[in-house]
């Protein structure tokens, strides 16, 4: 994992309003991001539908897919021991344990996403149930239809996932689109937008 | 007959794959009940094998969402597995949901499940293969309700992933360990994996265990071919591993996702062949879910989650204050221990459950394997049921009545026990009755089936003030003990007790005693001399080869003397004075320099002078920008540390600013910015009464009713958390709460915060305290 590319998205989450290269913090990045690949949590379930599922058809999931050849239902995890490590660093090491989450958020992105370079060439993002107005529990269905339970992810009644750093969401094939921060459900309050940054890497895809 | 560990016994393949065949698809428990000639087939095209399994393996009330009950089911499944003529044992899978605090599902629940059906099927199966399990913690539950039920055997596997551990990270060792501690027939590994990425696993397993252990591989990995998951590995080349894993010594052998009769049909052959035999060393091994330790060399059991002459500790056993204790936990990891006792007897307190939610509360953040010590026998056993892996017991002695009374909780739940050589008539003068105690221990141990290498003795440290004559004795039958060929405990600090400089006397006295053979000093590990003497031992025992583990931990050593001078010279990581270790953020230093300055500083001096001046100057820099959360929050920690030292000079009255309840509402689990609220309070003063996330709104009412606090702090990361948010708040102003309701978390602003009834947003921690603090002003 080449650690200086995230780092950017790294600092983002962790509150820097654009990148502020701190050699101390920049060695505890490279430290966490080190033993997460030491881990080797990451799993990924998923399935390629030719048509669009029933719970789909409606917006704004249709104008997402409109020209997609196919879609991608997926759900992908860094695992139990992540999460562990994370609740136990916030009692060893708050700061570290801040580090931590931080880098295990973008590791995940990135995980997920070279893992997608293999399903196919024209991707759009993930697109997750609740973003652009669309309903939460929608993703009830995904879990039916992927089972991720055997990758360790629990759906709690509030419709979140176990363990935390955990993804879910719909991909379109044969089309690109990038990610906008329109359809975000945290858009009017989101801490990044404010500052003028985005939780994601905007240069991607 | 099948004769278990003696001769290879083969298994049916897959019943998934045989169902599809078959054109059924659905429920595939239903078709015991709606096309049961098909399954008789299915089952008869594996007469081969010797053993067939029901077709049951989503049947359980916690999975199974078929047309019929479950006792319907499972009688007919078995009827349909008779029709093969050959053994049945009855297939049990997972529930599908993952236990807590990974899941949402309770170990109790599990058992239920679990147990209901060992009662429907106990008399007329021929055993339990419990298969597909990926959490240890489940699979624990599944055996302990088989094994309370029924007197048939129990084979269980578990799946592996290409790393080697289970979904929940339990590695081959740990699996065996457990299993076989909890009194499994056959254990061993199935599905996830073709025979040949297995390999790895199976060698670990059988190095690990002298139980049999069980192969049973899918049919290579799965490919998706238009769109459908294949098994493409062929009969030869899945019988070539098949009878690798027979020549290691494998006695069990089937096959999983992906085979077909014609594979069973083709690994048959190995049927009814002497299982090569093995030779597997017996080690003194104890674990966690994820972390395996073996007694050997020195490893440190932290003393310190014992109320014993702790009052604080026994304040937070006695209001269930689990906090304190998880942070005395990690503490003592942090410092180096290996395993940690765990002791909650203080008076009138209902010891069985709070044992077994300090191990519980303990385990969901420390992976270190535990050492539950009490003297309550229902302690003992609610601790060693509920503990995820395998503990030690503290203890047992001499005494019959009590060996009686712990052995058999100890065999059943698979425990190292540790012995004391002391009996009814109290703890003998020398090293030869002390020895005798020993032996005794171990051979009443072995008539109630628990081998050597799960005992370890204490040959018990009396004081030298009292009884300087004794020390030697007690080393002396450490001596003795080992030719027994256990392990060894002491209570070292023990030692000094009623002497000055005890400090010394202990690093002494540990010295000696490891080496004398001691393997498992009890001691307090945040006393870094002791630790430091315990990894020197290591050193020049030749255990830390290449002295590796001593020089990762001291490479950077500096003398006390030459660390003062550093500092004078401004080197980074030594700040010269408490205000600069919380400006710059250095928390391994706040409680040491706070010390030094209160030698000449007024307590409320340090706080309003130095304290929350350098705390002023972090805030005004993270405002404006130039310094970021990760700062922040390791200044917080700094104070918070230096908080901790002021706070034991202060009268109780007045020493805090009050107390703030903080919790992630129920549904949401995500609390790091709870966390960072909870540091940053600290280290301003206020004391923290944490509730954790997923907290259930009445149990915040019963928070604020008990403490009622200076305020309540809530926080919620997604829209459908903030409406669980709004029920805490309803609730907690239906329950008369007049203290200041804070709100916080992603997909928060001020107005939502005032639509749902808070009385305040707050965006960051920083403001949390800001608020609080003129609040507090208005009051005065």
């Amino acid at each position: 994992m080449n650690s200086t590319d995230l780092e950017p998205l790294i600092y983002t989450y962790l509150g820097y309003k654009g990148v502020q290269p701190d050699g101390e913090i920049d060695r505890h990045i490279s430290a966490c991001l080190e033993e997460l690949e030491k881990i080797q949590g990451f799993k990924y379930r998923y399935k390629i539908l030719s048509d669009i599922p029933a719970f789909l058809q409606k917006e704004p999931y249709l104008s997402f897919l409109n020209g997609c050849s196919a879609i991608i239902l997926c759900v992908c995890t860094l695992g139990a021991e992540v999460d562990r490590k994370i609740k136990y660093l916030g009692r060893a090491d708050m700061q570290k344990s801040l580090i931590f989450d931080a880098c295990a958020s973008a590791y995940l992105e990135r995980r997920a996403d070279d893992f997608e370079k293999g399903l196919g060439e024209n991707l759009t993002y993930r697109f997750c149930p609740g973003y652009g107005g669309s309903d939460i529990s929608d993703i009830r269905y995904i879990f039916g239809l992927l089972k991720p339970e055997k990758i360790g992810v629990t759906l709690l009644d509030s419709n979140l996932m176990l363990p935390q750093k955990t993804m879910a969401g719909v991909i379109g094939v044969g089309k690109t689109a990038k990610k906008t921060c329109d359809n975000c459900i945290s858009f009017s309050a989101c801490i990044y937008r404010k500052e003028g940054t985005t939780c994601y890497n905007s240069a991607k895809r | 007959m099948l004769q278990l560990g003696k001769k290879v016994i083969v298994l049916d393949g897959a019943m998934g794959t045989q169902l599809e065949e078959a054109g059924l698809s659905g429920s595939p428990e239903d078709f015991n009940i709606t096309a049961p000639e098909k399954i008789r087939a299915i089952h008869s095209s594996y007469s081969a094998a010797d053993i067939i399994l029901t077709n049951t393996f989503g049947l359980n009330k916690i999975k199974y969402r078929g047309a019929f009950s479950i006792e319907e089911v499972a009688l007919k499944a078995i009827e349909n597995a008779r029709a093969a003529g050959k053994s049945v044992f009855f297939n049990i899978g997972p529930t599908g949901a993952m236990l807590k605090p990974l899941g949402t599902l309770s170990f109790d629940e599990a058992y239920a499940a679990f147990a209901e059906l060992a009662e429907i099927t106990g008399d007329i199966v021929d055993g339990y293969f419990v298969e597909t399990f990926s959490d240890l913690y489940e699979a624990k539950a599944c055996v302990l309700a088989l094994k309370e039920h029924t007197k048939k055997p129990v084979y269980v596997t578990m799946t592996f992933d290409s790393t080697g551990r289970t979904l929940t990270g339990s590695t081959p060792e740990i699996v065996a360990n457990t299993l076989e501690g909890l009194g499994v027939d056959a254990l061993g590994v199935n599905c996830s994996l073709g025979p040949k990425e297995m390999e790895n696993v199976v060698k670990r397993l059988l190095a690990a265990t002298d139980l049999p252990v069980i192969v049973e591989p899918n049919r290579g990995l799965p490919e998706l071919r238009n769109g459908k998951t294949v098994y493409g590995l062929g009969i030869d080349e899945f019988e070539y591993y098949i009878g690798k894993f027979v020549g290691m010594g494998v006695s069990v052998v089937g096959g999983c996702c992906g085979t077909t009769p014609a594979f069973i049909n083709a690994i048959s052959k190995y049927s009814g062949r002497d299982v090569a035999p093995r030779s597997v060393i017996k080690r003194t091994v104890i674990n966690s879910a994820t972390r395996l330790v073996e007694i050997e060399g020195v490893k440190i059991c932290g003393e310190r989650l014992n109320p014993t002459g702790k009052k604080k500790l026994r304040d937070a056993l006695l209001n269930e204050d689990y906090d304190y204790i998880i942070d005395e936990a990690v503490r003592q990891q942090e410092a180096g221990a290996d395993i940690l006792d765990v002791n909650v007897g203080v008076p009138k307190i209902d010891e069985p459950r709070v044992m077994a939610e300090v191990l519980r509360r303990v385990q969901e953040y420390s992976d270190l394997p535990l050492q539950i010590d009490s003297s309550d026998k229902d302690a003992i056993e609610a601790g060693a049921r509920y503990y995820n892996g395998i503990p030690i017991i503290n203890s047992v002695n001499g005494e019959e009545s009590v060996m009686e009374r712990i052995f058999p909780i100890a065999k059943k739940y698979g425990a190292v026990v540790l012995g004391l050589t002391m009996d009814e008539h109290g703890v003998p003068r020398t090293a030869e009755e002390r020895f005798d105690i020993a032996k005794r221990i171990v051979g009443c141990a072995q008539s109630y089936g628990i081998p050597r290498h799960k005992i370890m003795i204490d040959t018990l440290v009396l004081t030298a003030s009292a009884e300087q004559k004794l020390v030697k004795e007690t080393l002396e039958a450490l001596r003795l003990v080992k030719t027994l060929g256990v392990k060894t405990a002491l209570g070292v600090s023990n030692v000094s007790f009623g002497l000055p400089n005890r400090g010394l006397l202990n690093k002494t006295f540990l010295a000696m005693a490891m080496a004398c053979g001691l393997n498992m000093p009890i001691m307090n590990p945040l006393d870094g001399e002791m630790t430091g003497a315990v990894r020197a031992y290591a050193v020049l025992s030749g255990e830390d080869e290449n002295s590796e583990k001593y020089i990762d931990i001291y490479k950077d050593f500096t003398p006390v003397a030459s660390a003062a001078a550093a500092s004078a010279r401004g080197e980074d990581k030594s700040a010269a004075t408490l205000y600069d270790c919380v400006k710059r953020g250095i928390k391994g230093r706040a409680a040491e320099l706070c010390e030094e300055e209160l030698r000449h500083s007024d307590p409320m001096a340090l706080v309003n002078d130095v304290l929350i001046k350098a705390l002023d100057e972090v805030g005004k820099d993270y405002d404006s920008g130039k310094l970021f959360l990760p700062q922040l929050v390791s200044s917080a920690e700094a104070a918070k540390a230096a908080f901790e030292v002021i706070g034991k000079r202060l009268p109780k009255e007045g020493s805090g600013n009050g107390l703030v309840i903080l919790a992630t509402v129920k549904g949401d689990v995500h609390d790091i910015g709870k966390n960072i609220v909870k540091v940053v309070l600290e280290s301003h003063g206020y004391t923290v009464l944490d509730l954790g996330k997923d907290v259930p709104a009445e149990n915040v009412v019963g928070a604020y009713l008990k403490h009622k606090p200076l305020a309540v702090g809530l926080s919620a990361l997604m829209t459908t958390t903030v409406k669980s948010m709004e029920e805490t708040i309803k609730a907690l102003r239906a329950a008369g709460c007049m203290s200041n309701i804070f709100v916080g978390g992603a997909v928060l602003n001020a107005e939502t915060a005032r639509e749902i009834g808070a009385d305040y947003y707050t965006k960051d921690a920083l403001e949390f305290v800001k608020i609080l603090q003129t609040l507090k002003k208005q009051v005065l």
